[in-house]
């Protein structure tokens, strides 16, 4: 029942690279498709129509737990699908696809928690490749591949030695082989770790640390501020 | 004996680079027009025709102080003289007609028959001449032996010559030489209809007796005057006859003058785009540094503008007049040319390693961008491409045709939902990095001999006190990036320090790398 579960609608190239990329972090993944079932897949796919109302669903599984990626290739329907999803659930976590740049708006506005503009995002890594080539490969190193560099978000806790500690006060570039970026805030802002506001900041718990390092390294330094990594979605709620 | 000394000479130059180098040289400055240096020419040989114009005009009624007629008559002329044997000479290649003779000979193993090659050369020599430019050029000269009176007006011949130096005057010709058919049965029309009616009037009205149009070249000049709908009135038919002719005449001038509005402005419009294409061209030619885009997608125009943003120069290339016309109302220089055709290149003539920073393949189809690449290694081998992947099934297909880097959209959807479901606040902190709207930015400097000389290792960068975070250190040399260097990491020339912060702090802290002196 309380499975986290990954539900992709739509069954194409889109849906496999998404699977090959979530199936680590979700057990539990089902696909949906608009046209018929080929039979070669190797996941199940389940039929669906967009007029559905998706009442099993809700009682299969724990819908908090769950994300839904909507790439359909048409657009239209895949709005379309964005609302039916959110109306019939408020508190899924919906991420949607965008090919063309006239949807990005319309899907958020359809209720998507978080719309990938795929023209807008392949023109941003163009134009970054050309212009600034290293950082670009820097920092898609750090994201998408499998360097032992990597980027991470640290949850301070109560217990956390870092807890009620003046921001400027640690030498945070040095602090065992991590850099930290930036800090959140509970309200979700982000504060870039050298701005004005931060320097008379003190630490509170629920603040979220956004760091840099090799893998070991920021385990260490989990493991010395005693707080973990943490995902969560609540910044996406609408 | 002699034969052998000419077919020497003309070896040696023929092969000499000086010489060759010299001769490019003029050829450079008089006939090509993507020279700098030609320009002046133009402009100065323009001004030479204006000032012996204005000479000829003054001396009509006033007297012309004697420097200036010396000026007017022998300096102008001497440089008209040198211009027209420098272009007799830079037109052809005497050394190579006669060196092509002798190897040719030579082959057939027998004597060189020099006369053979020395009469091709007269033959080659004498075609330029006899071309409408080259007499024009001549005549310019006649001015010379001003003391023939006739020959002064030869100084009008000065003014055709402007036609060489004037690139619009050019293209007018070029645009009235495409209608010749059309024009030349215009001018046997007008022709005809003049000597039929100036024939009629000069029958009607000769033997009138209080009619002015007593001669057939009164006749001429009458039906010229009223074809053209001119008519000055002062000679006009008075018998009854004669008006009736006129009446024909005039109605028939009204037709030619249609007919020749109606041909001007018909030959301007089909040409206004050809025109608009080649001044696009030639501005082209001017440009550094550019971007080349072939096949304006969606992606492919959403690049252009954040390019074009950065401050660079973008050109887009595709088949599609529509698409063409799109990227001109988003303000980039663009034309309808098939990027996978060799054509398309030789026509925009860009030179592809100079002045072309990247070719970006960004149409919707791998065949078209797979053809482009392969179009465009064919020109140049070492320009950098980057293309679309549509479909993974093709990457070898890209990979093979020469396509430098490869963007897969596909497979970026499914790294950023991997980083969405895993770090999704560290992936918006890093996406607003590279966002151009945001203020914090991560940015690459370059470390240059002058910084080295200043600052030996990373700690002595001083960062912090710029509030920048220094990410690492690109060493090009071992084409590794050290994330959060140690303080003793030596700084050396051709690394990139990649650092995050305020744009404003980033810029200060630029400064301050590129200035600072090392206080000993």
């Amino acid at each position: 029942m309380s499975k986290r579960t990954a539900l992709i609608f739509g069954h194409n190239k889109y849906a496999d690279e998404i699977i090959s990329n979530v199936k680590k972090t979700y057990s539990n993944i089902r696909i949906f498709s608009l046209e018929d079932i080929d039979a070669d897949s190797s996941y199940k796919v389940e039929k669906f129509d967009l007029s559905d109302e998706w009442k099993g669903i809700g009682e299969d599984i724990n819908i908090e737990e769950s994300i839904a990626f909507c790439v359909l290739e048409d657009m239209a329907e895949n709005i379309f699908l964005t609302i039916s999803l959110r109306s019939n659930f408020v508190d899924l976590a919906i991420i949607a696809v965008a090919l063309n740049r006239e949807s990005a708006n319309k899907l958020s506005m359809a209720g998507a928690n978080k719309v990938i503009p795929l023209v807008e995002t392949t023109a941003d890594i163009i134009t970054n490749m050309l212009e600034k080539p290293i950082s670009s490969k820097i920092l898609n190193n750090i994201l998408y591949e499998e360097s032992s560099l990597k980027i991470a978000q640290i949850k301070i806790d109560t217990e956390s030695k870092l807890d009620n500690h003046k921001l400027a006060s640690i030498d945070w570039t040095r602090y065992h082989g991590v850099l930290i970026l930036s800090l959140i805030h509970e309200d979700m802002k982000s504060e870039f770790i050298y701005s004005k506001k931060m320097k008379e900041y003190v630490i509170q718990s629920g603040d979220i640390l956004v760091v840099v390092g090799y893998e070991d390294d920021i385990s260490e330094f989990e493991k010395i501020i005693g707080s973990k990594r943490y995902v969560n979605w609540s910044h996406w709620r609408r | 004996m002699l034969k052998n000394i000419v077919v020497n000479i003309a070896y040696y130059l023929d092969t000499s680079s000086t010489y060759q180098k010299r001769k490019r040289f003029y050829y450079d400055i008089l006939e090509n027009d993507k020279n700098k240096y030609k320009k002046f020419i133009d402009i100065f040989m323009s001004v030479l025709i204006l000032i012996s114009v204005a000479v000829l005009i003054r001396e009509v009624k006033y007297n012309v102080d004697d420097y200036l007629l010396f000026f007017s008559n022998y300096i102008v002329s001497f440089f008209f003289l040198i211009e027209y044997l420098l272009r007799l000479w830079v037109n052809s290649s005497v050394s190579k007609i006669i060196v092509k003779r002798a190897e040719y000979d030579s082959f057939l193993l027998r004597d060189v028959r020099l006369s053979k090659a020395l009469k091709e050369v007269f033959l080659v020599k004498i075609h330029y001449m006899l071309s409408p430019q080259a007499i024009v050029d001549l005549l310019a000269i006649m001015p010379f032996f001003h003391q023939l009176r006739v020959l002064r007006i030869f100084i009008l011949f000065r003014v055709f010559k402007l036609f060489r130096y004037t690139k619009s005057i050019q293209i007018i010709t070029s645009i009235l030489a495409t209608k010749k058919f059309e024009f030349l049965t215009l001018a046997m029309f007008a022709s005809v209809v003049i000597f039929i009616s100036s024939v009629l009037i000069y029958v009607m009205e000769a033997n009138q007796p209080n009619s002015q149009i007593n001669t057939l070249y009164k006749a001429v000049y009458w039906a010229i005057v009223t074809i053209s709908t001119v008519g000055y009135g002062d000679i006009t038919p008075v018998s009854n006859e004669g008006r009736f002719v006129a009446m024909l005449v005039i109605s028939a001038g009204v037709a030619v003058l249609a007919f020749t509005t109606s041909l001007f402005v018909s030959a301007f419009t089909e040409k206004l785009d050809e025109i608009k294409e080649i001044k696009t061209v030639e501005g082209i030619a001017k440009l550094k540094k550019l971007y080349l885009i072939c096949g304006y997608s969606d992606v492919a125009s959403t690049v252009a503008k954040k390019l074009s943003k950065a401050g660079n120069k973008i050109i887009v290339l595709d088949k599609s007049e529509s698409r063409v016309a799109e990227a001109v109302k988003d303000g980039f220089v663009a034309l309808a040319y098939d990027p996978g055709s060799v054509e398309s290149y030789k026509k925009i003539n860009v030179n592809l390693d100079k002045q072309v920073r990247s070719i970006l393949c960004l149409s919707e189809d791998d065949v078209e961008n797979v053809y482009t690449a392969l179009t465009i290694r064919s020109r140049s081998k070492s320009v950098e491409i980057l293309s679309l992947l549509i479909n993974d099934k093709n990457r070898k297909k890209l990979e093979f045709a020469g396509i430098n880097k490869i963007v897969y959209p596909q497979e970026l959807v499914g790294l950023i939902t991997k980083e969405l479901v895993g770090v999704p606040v560290a992936f918006e902190v890093i996406h607003e990095l590279r966002s151009e709207y945001a203020n914090v930015k991560i940015d690459e400097l370059g470390i240059t001999q002058r910084i080295v000389d200043n600052f030996a290792t990373v700690s002595e960068l001083d960062n912090k006190n710029y509030r920048i975070v220094l990410l690492g250190i690109y060493k090009t040399s071992k084409e590794r990036f050290y994330f959060n260097p140690m303080d003793d990491t030596i700084l050396e020339v051709g690394d990139y320090l990649l650092v995050v912060g305020y744009s404003m702090f980033i810029r200060e802290f630029e400064k301050y790398l590129h200035t600072r002196v090392r206080s000993e």
